[in-house]
């Protein structure tokens, strides 16, 4: 064997040895996709809007405060829309304070000003800026929810053009229902007063205020799995703040049954040691996520710790506990998405899918072996060592493999032979110009070469675009069809000529080959 | 084995006009269903419902179709999978349809869970649903973690409950999905106790929900935005190769050739109401980077040939380049058609239609190789010459 030969054999083992290697043991290397494994596939989107409308509410407080503080005259303050401020009433005189006003403490803001009418509008960028934070932080909350939950190996991601939608993938998930409560909930906390109730219907709590609800009073619907069906008239503004929510555990009420145990920070036990202090005698509602959990009568001051009580089960307890730990999400989610492939259907597609692959497999070989006899032979060896190198990468980048993504090795057996054609039939049309099979073969693989970068060129190209489209099983599918083309470069010219100039190397004169 | 003796004399370019003509029916007859019809939209795209079901006994898709009807879900498009007891249900229908009142609004997605849930009763024999109705669950449609904590509450020890769902589980997992009997989880090693309380307290239904998908209507005008996209980009993308690859009349040949096969696959996915889903368009931009390799082998000969047949005309050179490429366009085409093929066959329900998908588009782009890409060059015969003459180069 001569030298050039002998590295080429050598590079060819160490790629064969560096693949099995990272390979093995493929169960633990080769990721299955949630279609072949089970699970539930989740894509929520932020409501980015309501996040934005928290934001300026809470503007348009502070707005509120500078005002009074300096005693300007007005009429109303009030949010317009999603990102918009609008002051009514103020004087002509007042102008000049408050331009300084929004100057100082409003830089966020853009505004206008005509007569008696002043609107505040978010800067676009602040805007996106509050968005992508409102996203950011969902998808934290989704993911410390999901961890505490102790679901193995789940994907939480951004997804969509917007960047506005989170997927999740939950492997193998037990209990579908209750993680996707979990997960949106919103977790938002709130102590609030209760004014009258309960009541049967809505109608009914209005009829109380001749159906004029005052602004600073909300009609609250109760959570019927914990209260009777019904209704309360709430104050509107909460006590505490949800953020002075400290910490969450599992309780027990005084006759043992399930409760759930909350503590504030200082300032949040501050606020509510005065609040209760005041309000002896009077009744507490704790408000989850818009639904009244429960309903007190405050009996003695409170400061820092309590317990909701309610007819909670355990899990039930656990639960509230975890999203009151993990924190409020931003802004609400909505579920746009959800599949759920139980673990028989997954199974089958993995016997379907590997049946399919030896299938074609076979079939490719038998032809190869068919058409082309002996070359048959390289060509079969090429394509299984193209197999083991497709198999090898996506081990080292942990790809996933999904039902499409075995559809796109099955097809790369395919078009890894392609290569091997392109350059038999190269090589058959050069013999028959009467060339010695040596020279033949050298012209085959030098002719061939252009082509098959070319073909395969235009493959990877629309692959490429494929998977900057797809979302999840299609990407896998690009992704083993790019890998499984750039292999077959290195195997189909490669190998496959190396395997060639052993077989026919050494011999001084050849007549004639098989192909 | 040589799939020709000697290289054959085919005369391809003389019979254009049939070619141009087939094709032009299959695609007209397309756009005709398009028109009258449209697109089967999957649920990636139209949003919606979809279950796979399996059953245990035989049932009939009539039967199927009478229990939906009965719950107003009549218009649901049921297909069975090959000639197993399994089909999808699909179904776009909301509460409305259903005659159902939920006391708050919901969500699209929330609605279709609903929706599901109603599937689920109405296909559901009298016995099951006593069963379900006196607060019992069922084995067959159950997730473990729900059957473990069931066992907890009934009084079963932690490990054996634990156990006992994991083996209820592996026990469908390795079948059809469905428990058929009581016995079996004995057999597979449960203990004979939490069998007994099994039987008591549990059910075995005669059908399992395989897979359960929900999709929301504003997921399928994002995901058209994005195919939409994708395509384009990939035309435009094989559009810069060809043209940095070859000149003007040959890239608009190859792109036309292309648009072809594309076309043709979309017919034939219109004729068979192929349902349009996401891994269907991966298979037509699978396509389009796949069936331009079979017409570049053929330019790349054909170039060579415009140099040195100076003397002969272009017929005779465009059917002497095809003529020579031939076997290879043949066999490269058979090798991904073989893999194709396989996929089809073996590969299961849910990947047929990308099979399908693929084997059109693999056996349209040799034929279109073959009869169109140099074909459309003989319609532009002069420009060609011209341009033959004055640069030497096509």
């Amino acid at each position: 064997m001569d030298k050039s030969l002998t590295w080429k054999v050598g590079l060819i083992i160490a790629v064969i040895a560096l693949s099995i290697f990272l390979l093995y043991p493929p169960k633990d290397k080769i990721n299955l996709g949630l279609d072949l494994k089970g699970g539930m596939h989740l894509v929520m989107e932020v409501v980015t809007d309501e996040a934005l409308a928290i934001q300026t509410d809470m503007s348009a407080t502070q707005l509120k405060g500078l005002f009074k503080d300096g005693s300007i005259p007005h009429e109303k303050i009030v949010r317009k829309g999603f990102s918009k401020i609008e002051i009514t009433g103020t004087k002509l005189d007042d102008e000049r304070r408050i331009k300084d006003i929004l100057d100082d403490d409003f830089r966020d803001w853009t505004y206008t000003m005509g007569g008696s009418l002043i609107a505040l509008t978010l800067r676009p960028n602040i805007e996106q800026q509050l968005r992508d934070q409102s996203v950011d932080q969902a998808l934290e909350t989704i993911r410390n929810r999901v961890d505490e939950f102790g679901v193995a190996e789940p994907t939480i991601q951004k997804e969509g053009l917007a960047g506005d939608k989170i997927l999740i993938e939950l492997p193998g998930i037990d209990n579908p229902e209750r993680v996707k409560g979990l997960i949106k909930s919103t977790a938002m906390l709130e102590f609030r007063l209760v004014v009258s109730g309960p009541f049967l219907t809505e109608e009914a709590a209005l009829q109380e205020y001749n159906g004029q609800l005052p602004e600073d009073l909300e009609i609250v619907k109760t959570n019927p799995r914990r209260l009777d069906k019904g209704f309360y008239v709430l104050k509107a503004a909460t006590v505490v703040p949800g953020k002075d929510l400290k910490g969450a555990r599992r309780a027990q009420d005084e006759y043992g049954a399930p409760a759930v145990g909350f503590s504030f920070n200082s300032q949040g036990a501050g606020q509510f040691e005065k609040f209760t202090a005041a309000n002896i005698g009077k009744s507490l509602s704790i408000v989850l996520d818009d639904r009244i959990e429960s309903v007190a009568t405050i009996q003695d001051v409170i400061s820092s710790d309590g317990i909701i009580k309610g007819r909670f089960s355990v899990d039930e307890v656990d639960d509230i506990v975890l999203v009151l730990r993990s924190g409020a999400l931003p802004a609400p989610l909505r579920y746009i998405e959800e599949r759920t492939i139980g673990p028989s259907l997954g199974a089958d597609s993995v016997r379907k899918g590997l049946a399919a692959a030896l299938g074609g497999l076979l079939l490719v070989v038998l032809f190869m072996l068919v058409v082309y006899r002996a070359a048959g032979i390289n060509s079969v060896l090429a394509l299984l060592m193209n197999m083991i190198i497709l198999m090898g990468i996506m081990a080292y980048f942990r790809a996933t493999l999904s039902l499409p993504g075995i559809a796109g090795i099955i097809l790369s057996i395919g078009m890894a032979v392609d290569a091997n054609v392109l350059i038999f039939e190269r090589i058959r049309e050069e013999i028959a110009t009467g060339k010695s099979p040596k020279s033949a073969i050298d012209a085959g693989f030098k002719k061939a070469f252009w082509t098959i970068f070319d073909a395969n060129l235009t493959t990877v190209i629309s692959a490429v675009f494929l998977f900057q489209f797809g979302t999840g099983p299609i990407k896998g599918f690009a992704v083993t069809l790019i890998i499984g083309i750039a292999a077959s470069m290195f195997t189909a010219i490669f190998v496959s000529r190396v395997i060639f100039e052993i077989t026919y190397g050494r011999r001084r004169k050849l007549a004639r080959i098989s192909i | 084995m040589h799939l020709f003796k000697q290289e054959p004399k085919f005369k391809f370019i003389s019979k254009r006009w049939y070619a141009f003509a087939l094709s032009g029916l299959i695609v007209l007859g397309g756009l005709y269903v398009f028109v009258s019809r449209g697109f089967n939209w999957g649920i990636d795209f139209s949003g919606g419902t979809l279950i796979e079901v399996a059953f245990q006994q035989p049932t009939s898709i009539n039967h199927l179709r009478s229990s939906l009807a009965a719950i107003n879900l009549g218009d649901a498009q049921i297909t069975r999978i090959g000639n197993e007891n399994k089909f999808f249900i699909k179904t776009m229908s909301s509460l409305k349809k259903l005659n159902i009142r939920v006391e708050e609004k919901l969500q699209d997605i929330e609605e279709y869970e609903v929706v599901a849930r109603e599937i689920r009763n109405g296909i559901m024999d009298e016995a099951s649903r006593a069963q379900a109705a006196a607060g019992k669950i069922d084995l067959n449609n159950s997730a473990e973690g729900e059957i473990a904590r069931f066992l907890r509450d009934k009084g079963i020890g932690d490990d054996d409950a634990q156990e006992t769902a994991r083996l209820a589980i592996a026990l469908r997992k390795s079948g059809s999905g469905i428990i058929g009997d009581f016995a079996e989880l004995e057999k597979a090693g449960a203990k004979h106790r939490v069998v007994s309380l099994l039987r008591a307290e549990t059910f075995l239904g005669k059908f399992t929900f395989l897979s359960v998908e929900f999709v929301g209507p504003q997921v399928g005008k994002d995901l058209r935005r994005k195919a939409a996209l994708a395509c384009i980009w990939a035309l435009i993308g094989m559009l810069i190769y060809i043209a940095f690859r070859f000149k003007f009349l040959f890239g608009l040949s190859g792109i036309l050739t292309l648009a072809h096969d594309v076309l043709i696959a979309l017919s034939f996915i219109l004729f068979f109401r192929i349902e349009m889903s996401l891994q269907v368009i991966a298979a037509l931009l699978t396509i389009t980077g796949y069936s331009i390799n079979d017409t570049i082998v053929v330019f790349d000969r054909l170039r060579d040939n415009l140099k040195f047949m100076k003397k002969d005309n272009l017929e005779a050179i465009l059917d002497k380049s095809l003529n020579q490429t031939l076997s290879r366009s043949i066999f490269t085409s058979v090798t991904v058609l073989l893999t194709v093929l396989s996929l089809y066959l073996f590969g299961g329900e849910v990947i047929r239609p990308f099979a399908f998908t693929m084997l059109v588009g693999v056996i349209a782009g040799t034929y279109s190789t073959i009869y169109q890409s140099c074909a459309w060059l003989k319609v532009w015969e002069n420009s060609v010459l011209k341009r033959k003459k004055s640069g030497g180069r096509a």
